[in-house]
């Protein structure tokens, strides 16, 4: 297994983030642009959405109760001038790095946790005339027990390709997309299976969201050497279009989606090819 | 002893009660109340409960197979079908 932070191109905050450079930023952004490809097969439109999410919005998902473990929230000063002076007289950090905080603001945002929900923010209370494809990247924020460098980072990049449709239109996609993604790791021959998850819900056996995903499986994660997916694919159900009043057909619009976490496909790229660049797979001259 | 056609129409009558999100006529043995969100999340503990008293057997969640509660008919065939519960 390598470990990345010995690489030119690469370094390793110990807050769980990374900043790429070289021939690192350039796989990222070759990596990026194949996702953009396939993304273009269903005519999926881009979009670039900002860091924060209000959280009147992931309310609507009861994402507070099935996630509060993985939430970043914006946290800010009270502006009033009192509460201002009180900080900066005040220690403002202590030694440890933490912000000694006086009097908050209200926090009423939280950055963005997965980079499909802007969409459903966006499209809420639409009546789709016909299937809708789209795309994002997300730098997406998750809050975890331990980070280790391209595999589990508190930020990281998500480049997700969405469908809003009726069942059949979201699974059409869904299969359609994911036959597309196994012919890829066939030609690469990057060993990677295909396996049924879960989401990572807080407190799983007392969640009956986590019961219900067991029973009905939604996702399948593509798993790299058995140890690390690297991209997933999902199926909402009418979950979204119900919460945000997204209809299609007349009735509530169904979802699903294809994530592709970039860090990790660099992680994986780089523990099955080697640190060597002219050994990766040319992805620009792939076919698609 | 129930008929098959008495518990079928149990579970049907359970269904449109507890969802509220379909009409009768639009319930048949193969509509998907899983996929299609007919029951939710937490409706499925109580359709558990349910099928608890109905086949007077007692289910272990943590045992429960994939695709189980996909429709009325995959309930029927692994909750009543033979008389026993298929575990897997």
């Amino acid at each position: 297994m390598i470990d990345p932070s010995t690489l030119a191109g690469f370094r390793w905050l110990e807050n769980g983030q990374s900043a790429l450079s070289g021939s690192l930023l350039d796989l990222y952004r070759s990596l990026d642009r194949l996702f953009l490809r396939w993304a273009a097969n269903y005519g999926a439109v881009e979009y670039r959405f900002p860091a924060f999410i209000q959280a009147k919005e992931l309310a609507k998902l009861d994402y507070f109760r099935s996630f509060p473990h993985l939430v970043t929230f914006a946290a800010t000063l009270d502006e009033s001038e009192g509460n201002l002076k009180r900080f900066i007289e005040g220690e403002t950090i202590n030694r440890e790095g933490e912000i000694q905080l006086t009097a908050q603001a209200p926090i009423r945002d939280v950055l963005t946790p997965a980079a499909c929900y802007h969409f459903y923010i966006q499209f809420q209370g639409e009546s789709l005339a016909a299937p809708r494809h789209v795309t994002t990247r997300a730098t997406c924020f998750r809050r975890e027990s331990f980070y280790s460098p391209l595999e589990r980072q508190w930020s990281f990049s998500m480049r997700e390709i969405v469908c809003l449709g009726t069942a059949e239109e979201v699974k059409h996609f869904l299969t359609e997309c994911r036959g597309r993604v196994e012919r890829f790791f066939e030609e690469i021959r990057l060993p990677v299976e295909w396996k049924d998850a879960t989401d990572p819900f807080f407190n799983p056996s007392r969640n009956p969201k986590h019961l219900l995903q067991k029973l009905d499986p939604v996702k399948t994660e593509m798993v790299f050497q058995n140890r690390l997916a690297i991209g997933s694919v999902n199926f909402h159900r009418n979950y979204f279009g119900e919460a945000f009043q997204i209809t299609r057909e007349g009735r509530e619009s169904f979802s699903g989606c294809v994530a592709f976490g970039i860090e990790r496909w660099i992680y994986a790229f780089l523990n099955h090819y080697g640190l060597n660049e002219s050994d990766w797979p040319e992805l620009d001259r792939l076919k698609d | 002893m129930r008929t098959e056609e008495e518990i079928r129409q149990s579970l049907r009558d359970w269904i449109i009660k507890t969802s509220g999100k379909i009409l009768p006529e639009e319930l048949t043995d193969e509509t998907p109340i899983i996929e299609r969100r007919i029951i939710s999340s937490l409706q499925v503990m109580d359709l558990i409960l349910f099928l608890e008293r109905l086949s007077n057997k007692a289910i272990e969640v943590d045992d429960l197979k994939p695709g189980v509660f996909q429709n009325i008919d995959s309930i029927y065939k692994n909750f009543f079908e033979g008389g026993s519960i298929d575990r897997p």
